[in-house]
């Protein structure tokens, strides 16, 4: 389904180059539920950035279910983003203006869902994610958990292939980081293929296999006992 | 007949009966400054050391509303042509008159009939003589268009920067947008719909502005120089224009603004270049 062959990526900074990644690669099977971990610099946060295709590597090539990144467009790019890929960033990053089913009827919206099946696709996903209720209040009527609930529903929004998130629980207190813990193990049980860079020990816990990096570098990986 | 003519007089109100014959006609303003009425008996004279005639106000008017006349101070009595001339000893002598025309004769042929055949005076279509007063209004309409255009630039730099700096508040949010799938066209378009909502506010908040302030300045005008005249005027052609230019405006600062964010990578909005 993903699969990330000797990744390289280096980038200028103060006149230095740095290598964020230094030749890491990846698989990830349909329905697997995969932690990325590691400290910070390490070069989680780049890795999943680049499978997901909202950053190009300086080397290497990346295929999303048998598609090259690097044969396509910026619009075909886009396109794959918004129809196969689903993204759940640390800070929720849900539009303000819009209500909790606006922000999860966007990416439908733009994938030219009728108006009527994108609402009632959208009031489905906020059940799912158990925020029915709130479904009329905008973002920043919303707490930390349920807005990062929300992103998620707007995450599923078009049935994609694999969802990466980025630190989900990093800006949630124990309590409410534990109910997106659960949510995305009910997720992966319900078929959902996961790619979760995480601090959140419990949260690697819970996957089906951990992937550690250092320097840029795969250095292990670990399947659940 | 009262004659068109119109000369400051001295004027006081008298004891006597007057002369039968002699009747003026007042100016409201002078009514109400002298506190005459309709019948009472005044005396008349070019000078106010020698007032030698009586008249009785058998009429008072309200003259019509002029520009050019706003600020004057003195008031204004009008008489019948051989009273003004008794009073003014002077029975041949008059400064200027108006024609009435019947219809159907054009006033620019008029007066060059009489140009060509009367001595002594010269006629002027009161088009021209309307022209001719109003100048100082024409000067005045262009330094106010003047500082209009010099509004509308300032209006239109500042609605720029403003524009500028909300879609730099946004790039989190485009670069999200773009991470998620939406397109650079989407994102661009809705930025444009915004800035031309706020356009059309801003202009109808600004129109509604100066509808206050226009009934503010003709209020406080009106009773300043006891007049009729309308000093500010809004017309619906004027709020049209407005809209239009504030529209045109806020779409360009907002298609700009929208065009600078959505050709920057989404990485270098998410703040990694």
């Amino acid at each position: 389904m993903l699969v990330a062959r000797d990744l390289r990526k280096d980038y200028p900074m103060n006149g230095e180059t740095v290598h964020a990644l230094r030749g890491a690669s990846l698989t990830v099977e349909p329905g697997e539920y995969v932690a990325l971990v590691g400290p910070s610099g390490s070069g989680k946060s780049t890795l999943l950035q680049i499978v997901g295709g909202i950053d190009t590597p300086t080397a290497g090539t990346v295929e999303i279910l048998g598609t090259r990144l690097e044969t396509l467009s910026d619009r075909e790019l886009t396109r794959l983003r918004l129809t196969r890929l689903g993204f759940v960033f640390q800070r929720f990053h849900l539009l303000p203006v819009l209500t909790a089913r606006e922000n999860v009827e966007l990416p439908m919206a733009e994938a030219g869902v009728k108006g009527a099946d994108r609402r009632a696709r959208a009031r489905r996903l906020l059940d799912y994610v158990g925020l029915g209720h709130r479904e009329g209040h905008r973002a920043t009527q919303l707490s930390g958990g349920e807005m990062q609930r929300v992103a998620i529903a707007r995450a599923l929004a078009n049935r994609p292939a694999v969802l990466l998130a980025d630190e989900p629980t990093g800006e949630l207190d124990a309590a409410t980081g534990q109910e997106i813990l659960d949510l995305f193990r009910r997720l992966n049980t319900d078929g959902t293929t996961l790619l979760v860079v995480t601090h959140d020990e419990r949260l690697a816990a819970q996957a089906g296999r951990t992937v550690h990096m250092l320097d840029g570098r795969i250095v292990s990986e670990a399947a659940a006992p | 007949m009262i004659s068109a003519l119109c000369l400051t007089l001295a004027l006081v109100q008298a004891t006597e009966p007057p002369h039968p014959s002699t009747g003026i006609a007042i100016e409201r303003a002078v009514a109400e400054q002298l506190d005459l009425g309709v019948g009472d008996t005044v005396r008349l004279g070019a000078a106010p050391e020698s007032l030698p005639h009586l008249a009785v106000v058998s009429a008072i008017y309200e003259p019509r509303p002029d520009p050019a006349e706003v600020s004057r101070r003195s008031l204004r009595v009008r008489l019948h042509l051989p009273d003004l001339a008794a009073v003014l000893g002077a029975p041949d002598r008059v400064d200027r008159f108006g024609v009435g025309l019947l219809p159907g004769v054009t006033p620019d042929s008029a007066a060059a009939v009489l140009n060509r055949s009367a001595f002594g005076f010269r006629a002027h279509p009161s088009a021209t003589i309307a022209s001719e007063s109003s100048q100082t209004f024409k000067v005045v309409s262009r330094f106010h268009r003047a500082i209009a255009v010099i509004t509308i630039v300032a209006s239109a730099v500042f609605l720029l920067c403003i524009m500028l700096l909300k879609v730099e508040e946004r790039r989190l949010d485009a670069a999200v947008m773009r991470f998620v799938g939406v397109r650079r066209r989407t994102i661009f378009g809705a930025l444009v719909l915004e800035a031309a909502l706020i356009a059309v506010l801003g202009s109808a908040l600004g129109a509604g502005l100066a509808f206050l302030a226009g009934a503010a300045t003709n209020a406080y005008y009106r009773e300043f120089f006891d007049t009729e005249l309308i000093f500010s005027l809004i017309t619906p052609r004027i709020v049209l224009f407005s809209v239009c230019l504030s529209l045109l405006l806020g779409v360009a600062a907002g298609a700009l603004a929208a065009w600078r964010l959505v050709r920057t990578r989404p990485m270098a909005l998410w703040g990694r270049a």
